[in-house]
């Protein structure tokens, strides 16, 4: 495994304090951007490298910069926002960067206000994550002391603040314009689009939202290149990316590794295999809300297209196995239930279509199925899916569920058949019923 | 205008409005719950999908409250694509909803009902238990909610937050555990709670003082105007089988109120469902009160104001501008100066619709010639001079009882009144319909002219208040004419 890393190489003893990111040549990248660079060729570098979004949708990150209304024509105020709400199960990245490596999350945030012309940056974490939040507010105390952030950054023309705040538990306030209206105060319902963030964000300004792991690569990216970046991971997803490794394997971890690794090398290389010396039934390559694929599936490459091309999505890339003892009828009613009891319940079909699924889904393990319900799993989420919706809380819940039913329907029916769930452990705890609806 | 190509047909659309705007002008029944015209569009219920395309791009189906008009759109609302979208989101509407229909006040006029009815596969394909959530929560004075038949539109939290301007609803909970709610259950507040009924596509929230009245489809529903300010919203009485007035709602008028109308206005209805009005009228013998039929009180108030001088005419801002015409007509015949009383405002005045003025028609009697006087101004006129004919309904209200009580006898009063009051200068009393009876005319605040139609038949042998003062002006004739007629001839006239 001698693959060229960077995102992790700095973590260590004390790597979350301003000394030790320094003493590594931390903040070089965001001095020399602001002697020598301009914001339009901050985001020339990074369209040349190829960034990619790392949240989720892979979207190219120097375009979505680009997207920003001319400085010159339209005079509003703009912001970053930083989605750090990471609460997709599976996913557990960028807390590693935000707990072991804050200044280097505060430079990526400085260099994409630069990039942006953004005068304010908020970081939106995940109210579970309170070591992040710390670990970053001290960081940016330390970053204002030392003169990296505020008025006049090392003394060139470029003023910007971060600020931080807390997110109070919701999942939908990770989907990027429910966090802006929940960093407006407001309940976080994602609003419909168009207007698109870039024209009318936060308090209706211009606005980016980036992933944690996103603004990280960029004091990369601008110290070593853009070739030096493409040099890594495949043509159409440059660079690494951090994948989270989870469920039955030995070694559960966050991983470094280039765009296109296998996911067979992820689970019996760097994760050190199935657990229990068992075999993989099944796995989700990115999150719940990417479709589970078969274990026969597993030597696809970790990338966006491949991903794709083999039935699901990279999401992001938080693998989570299954082994052959595990019931996928029963990871789908915990996803479902997790849908259902997330939905914001703005849109009629995500608002009764995910509580539709986690009923149907919690029956069927219950020994309580009916052969019909398989259809209507597959019909219901048909209906809910794709872009019918608001935002795509509704596909979250309805892709793993077609996914299930392409790939396992057989032990669907055997649930049905057997009215019990033939893989449930004789022993094991009560599960929690469907949500309770009643007051 | 923009052209667009709706079902085939060529229509203009405004630009400004979304494409559902559009496609209603036009006639192209799109459903909407989360749509209302008067409220920000928040494309939430998705039941508005129509299958849109726009030059060589492929056709996709978009929320039409959310989409903007583009010029040479091409937009088919009843496309099988579009059709199976709406209903895959019906069935979601339908899966938690109660189907209490039958006890439900809102059916008959719901959107959701009738579309479900047009629409619906007819049979569900749940089998799951639906929410059970409060049936019957009280918002405060105005409203009650049923959580359960809630479609979480948020067209009432947008209302409040909006046209009012007092936000004081939201949605709490997630998901399909979401309610509407104020804040830690405080009663609603504010004069235009009433619309929250309105806005609500569904039974949710329904009016209190409506609940379990009547079934909406055995209301007879006019036209009319709001008397409760010189505003003059756009009304429709609704009228259960042709008895009691069991609802006033708003009525679209782009000029006046929009969709909206205060509490005030909408709750002045049990005042309309007056018992126990004399048909004709009363007057004076020397034994007392005799009811009479219209033409012989009408005789009688016409006798009496041929004679008796210093004397005035007033009227209260209630009659319209027909009325008072021919009232101010008979005044300047009789030489008789004509006065209106005018009340105080209110204090309700509000930056929305109400005035705070409560004289739906002060602007046209004043324009037609009646001087403005305080009832005290008015209770002033009746002590110096010997006789008056007061005319209008709310005459007793606006004067007050004590102050008529507390007149000498020798003055000899006609009083033109909805209902009686006995007082010792009463010669003559004549019964007025209520506006909500009569056709005619206001003119609003603004000049505005306001229309008023007949909701409800008159009580049997009572004439339009028009038809009173032609008795009036008939019997004057009939006075000043050389030779005696017989006044039972002029009422068969």
């Amino acid at each position: 495994m001698s693959r060229p890393t960077y995102l992790l190489d700095r973590i260590g003893p004390d790597s979350h304090t301003l000394a030790a990111y320094q003493k590594r040549g931390g903040y070089a990248a965001l001095r020399t951007a602001l002697k020598g660079k301009t914001p339009a060729e901050v985001v020339d570098v990074v369209k040349a490298s190829g960034l990619r979004g790392r949240g989720g949708a892979g979207f190219p990150t120097g375009m979505k910069w680009s997207f920003m209304p001319d400085p010159a024509k339209d005079k509003r105020p703009r912001y970053l926002a930083i989605n750090a709400d990471e609460s997709e199960p599976g996913t557990c990245k960028d807390r590693v960067l935000m707990e072991r490596d804050p200044h280097g999350v505060i430079e990526g945030v400085l260099l994409a206000c630069y990039a942006i012309r953004a005068t304010t940056a908020y970081i939106y974490v995940r109210g579970e994550y309170r070591l992040s939040y710390d670990r970053l507010q001290a960081a940016l105390d330390e970053a204002r002391a030392a003169g990296l952030l505020g008025r006049k950054i090392q003394g060139s023309d470029f003023s910007c603040d971060i600020w931080m705040h807390k997110g109070a538990g919701a999942y939908i306030c990770g989907e990027e314009t429910g966090l802006m209206e929940s960093l407006e105060g407001k309940r976080g319902h994602p609003r419909p689009k168009p207007p698109f963030p870039a024209m009318f964000g936060l308090w209706g300004q211009p606005t980016t939202v980036n992933n944690v792991e996103t603004v990280f690569n960029v004091p990369f990216i601008l110290e070593r290149g853009a070739d030096w970046f493409r040099s890594m991971g495949t043509k159409a997803s440059s660079g690494n990316l951090l994948v989270g490794v989870s469920g039955h394997v030995n070694k559960p971890g966050v991983y470094e590794v280039p765009f296109g690794v296998s996911c067979l090398e992820l689970v019996d290389g760097y994760a050190g295999g199935v657990w229990k010396g068992r075999k993989l039934k099944a796995w989700f390559p990115g999150g719940s809300s990417t479709g589970m694929l078969p274990g026969s599936a597993i030597d696809v490459p970790m990338e966006h297209d491949a991903i794709k091309n083999a039935g699901s999505m990279l999401g992001t890339a938080a693998l989570i196995a299954l082994d052959e003892r595990a019931c996928t009828v029963r990871a789908m009613e915990v996803v479902a239930r997790f849908y259902d009891h997330e939905s914001c319940g703005q849109c009629s079909q995500c608002r009764e279509g995910t509580q539709w699924l986690s009923q149907i889904f919690h029956r069927i393990e219950s020994g309580r199925g009916r052969m019909e319900d398989i259809e209507m799993l597959a019909t219901l989420s048909k209906s809910m899916a794709p872009g019918k919706t608001i935002c795509a809380l509704s596909d979250a819940a309805a892709i793993p569920t077609l996914a299930v039913v392409k790939h396992f329907k057989d032990e669907l029916e055997q649930h049905v058949l057997e009215q019990r769930c033939p893989l449930a452990d004789p022993h094991a705890a009560k599960r929690p019923a469907a949500l309770a609806h009643s007051h | 205008m923009t052209k667009i190509l709706l079902n085939g047909r060529e229509v203009e659309a405004d630009p400004t409005k979304p494409l559902i705007h559009a496609c209603h002008t036009a006639g192209a029944e799109v459903p909407a719950y989360c749509y209302h015209p008067g409220l920000t569009p928040v494309g939430s219920c998705r039941i508005c999908q129509v299958e849109v395309k726009q030059g060589n791009a492929p056709a996709r189906i978009v929320v039409a409250c959310r989409t903007l008009v583009v010029e040479g759109m091409i937009v088919e609302t009843e496309s099988p694509a579009a059709r199976e979208v709406r209903r895959e989101c019906l069935e979601f509407l339908l899966k938690n909803h109660p189907l209490d229909c039958p006890i439900c006040d809102k059916a008959g006029e719901c959107d959701l009902q009738d579309y479900a009815f047009a629409e619906g596969q007819g049979e569900g394909r749940s089998n799951e238990p639906r929410r059970r959530l409060d049936k019957r929560k009280s918002l405060g004075d105005v409203i009650v909610l049923d959580e359960e038949r809630c479609v979480l539109c948020s067209r009432c939290v947008r209302f409040m937050e909006e046209v009012p301007k007092t936000p004081q609803l939201t949605v709490g909970g997630l998901g399909s555990r979401s309610v509407i709610e104020t804040f830690m259950d405080r009663p609603l507040s504010g004069n235009y709670q009433g619309n929250l009924a309105d806005v609500c596509p569904v039974g949710a929230l329904t009016l209190k003082p409506f609940r379990f009245q009547a079934r909406v489809w055995n209301l007879k529903k006019t036209a009319s105007t709001c008397g409760e300010c010189s505003r003059g919203c756009a009304t429709t009485v609704e009228v259960l089988r042709a008895g009691e007035v069991k609802r006033v709602r708003p009525r679209y008028d782009a000029d006046v109120n929009t969709w909206w109308m205060c509490d005030t206005g909408r709750f002045a209805f049990p005042a309309l469902n007056v018992a126990d009005r004399i048909p004709g009228g009363l007057v004076r013998r020397s034994d007392g009160w005799v009811r009479a039929d219209a033409a012989d009180t009408a005789a009688a108030a016409a006798r009496l104001l041929g004679i008796e001088r210093p004397a005035f005419v007033a009227v209260t801002p209630w009659v319209t501008q027909e009325e008072g015409a021919a009232i101010l007509a008979l005044a300047r015949e009789w030489k008789l100066p004509a006065y209106m009383v005018s009340p105080a405002p209110n204090g309700l005045a509000d930056d929305l619709l109400h005035t705070g003025d409560p004289a739906p028609n002060r602007f046209g009697l004043e324009q037609l010639g009646f001087a403005r006087k305080s009832p005290a101004e008015i209770i002033a006129h009746l002590h110096q001079s010997s006789a008056a004919w007061l005319v209008g309904e709310r005459m007793t209200a606006l004067i007050g009882a004590a102050a008529l009580e507390a007149l000498p006898a020798h003055k000899r009063i006609a009083l033109f009144d909805v209902l009686p009051i006995p007082f010792a200068a009463l010669e003559v009393f004549a019964s007025v319909p209520l506006y909500a009876e009569r056709s005619g005319t206001w003119l609003n605040v603004d000049g505005i002219p306001r229309a008023l139609l007949m909701a409800r038949a008159l009580p049997a042998g009572m004439p339009s208040l028009e038809r009173m003062i032609g008795l009036v002006a008939a019997a004057r004739a009939v006075a000043v004419a050389p030779g005696p007629v017989a006044p039972s001839s002029v009422a068969k006239r």
